[in-house]
C-alpha cells in the first residue's frame, strides 16, 4: 500500500475517533426528562445506605445511581452526588451496584454506568442521566424539583 | 456514603492507566503503518509488535495494572514529576480495559494467522480508537460496555 493511502486512512481514522470522542463528551452526563416515569419500588431496589436498608425517598429529590465494580466514573459520580446530598437536606443519594443484579439493570434498561435516575418526592422517575453527570446538570435538576 | 463496593481493593493513581494508554496509543499507530506496508519484513514486524501488545495486555488483565511494566515506568519516570494524586481509583476498571485490549489484539493475531490480509491492521485501528478515547477523552471502557456485555451474556455473571 503506498504511503499516501496509508496516511489518508490513518488521518480519516483519527478524525473519526476525535469526532466520536467529542460527541461522547458533549452528550455524556446530560439529563433526559422522562415522561410518565415509573414509581420506583424501594423494596425491589434494595438500596442500602450506611449499612441499613432504605425505605424512604428523599423529601424532594432522590438520586438513584447505578454502578458496577469496573466503573471508574461511578466513584467520581458517587462523590459528586454525595456532596450534593450533604449540602441539601431534602436530597437523598442512593448507589446501587448492578454488577451481579442483571435483572434490576434490565428492568431500568441500564446499559452504561453510571446511570442516574432523578426521582421526585413520590419516587417517580423524572429524569435520567447517562454517564458521569455534569455539575450544572445536577443544579438544573435540583431547580426543577424546587430544591434550594 | 456510598454503599456499593464494600470490599474495595487498594486504590491506584488514576493517571497511571492513562499514561499506559498513551504508550499503547503510539504503539497502535506504529503497528497500523507497518501492517499496511508492502514490505513483508515490516508486515512481520507489525505482527510481532501486536503479539507484544497482547502479552502486555495479558499482564494487566491477569495480574492487575499495578504489575504492568507501564505502571513501573510511570512510577519511576512520571509520577515523581507530578506529585501525589488528588485521589485514588479502583484498580478494577483499568484491569477490565486491559482484558478488552487483550481480546482485540488476540482477534487480530488469529485473523492474520488464518489468512485475513488486514487482520493486524484492523486490530491496530481498533486499539488506536480505544486508547485515544481513553487517554485523551477519559473514556472508560468498563463504564461504557461492561454492563451491556454482561447483560447480553457475552461475559458470564460471576
Amino acid at each position: 500500500m503506498p504511503l499516501e493511502v496509508k496516511l489518508v486512512l490513518f488521518v480519516a481514522l483519527a478524525l473519526l475517533t476525535i469526532a466520536a470522542g467529542l460527541i461522547w463528551k458533549a452528550r455524556s452526563g446530560s439529563a433526559n426528562s422522562v415522561k410518565a416515569g415509573e414509581s420506583v419500588d424501594l423494596g425491589k431496589l434494595k438500596a442500602v445506605k450506611d449499612g441499613a436498608p432504605v425505605s424512604q425517598f428523599g423529601h424532594k429529590v432522590t438520586f438513584v445511581q447505578f454502578s458496577t465494580e469496573v466503573c471508574a466514573q461511578c466513584r467520581q459520580t458517587a462523590r459528586l452526588l454525595g456532596e450534593v446530598e450533604a449540602k441539601h437536606k431534602d436530597v437523598l443519594h442512593l448507589e446501587v451496584d448492578v454488577t451481579n443484579r442483571l435483572e434490576l439493570a434490565a428492568h431500568f434498561k441500564v446499559l452504561q454506568t453510571p446511570t442516574t435516575l432523578v426521582l421526585d418526592s413520590t419516587g417517580r422517575v423524572r429524569s435520567r442521566i447517562g454517564g458521569a453527570p455534569k455539575p450544572n446538570v445536577i443544579a438544573q435538576e435540583l431547580e426543577k424539583l424546587e430544591v434550594n | 456514603m456510598s454503599t456499593a463496593n464494600e470490599t474495595k481493593p487498594v486504590g491506584i493513581d488514576p493517571r497511571g492507566p492513562r499514561f499506559g494508554a498513551t504508550i499503547t496509543n503510539v504503539l497502535s499507530i506504529v503497528i497500523f503503518f507497518f501492517a499496511l506496508d508492502s514490505d513483508p519484513i515490516n508486515q512481520s514486524a507489525a505482527y510481532l509488535l501486536l503479539v507484544l501488545a497482547a502479552a502486555l495486555f495479558a499482564v494487566g488483565a491477569f495480574f492487575g495494572t499495578s504489575s504492568h511494566p507501564y505502571a513501573w515506568l510511570y512510577k519511576k519516570l512520571v509520577r515523581p514529576r507530578l506529585g501525589a494524586p488528588k485521589e485514588l481509583e479502583d484498580p478494577r476498571p483499568p484491569q477490565f480495559a486491559q482484558a478488552v485490549g487483550l481480546f482485540v489484539a488476540a482477534v487480530g493475531i488469529v485473523l492474520q494467522a488464518v489468512g485475513v490480509t488486514y487482520g493486524v491492521a484492523i486490530a491496530a485501528a481498533a486499539l488506536f480508537v480505544a486508547t485515544t478515547l481513553q487517554a485523551y477523552f477519559a473514556y472508560c471502557l468498563g463504564c461504557q460496555i461492561y454492563l451491556a456485555l454482561k447483560r447480553s451474556g457475552i461475559i458470564r455473571a460471576s
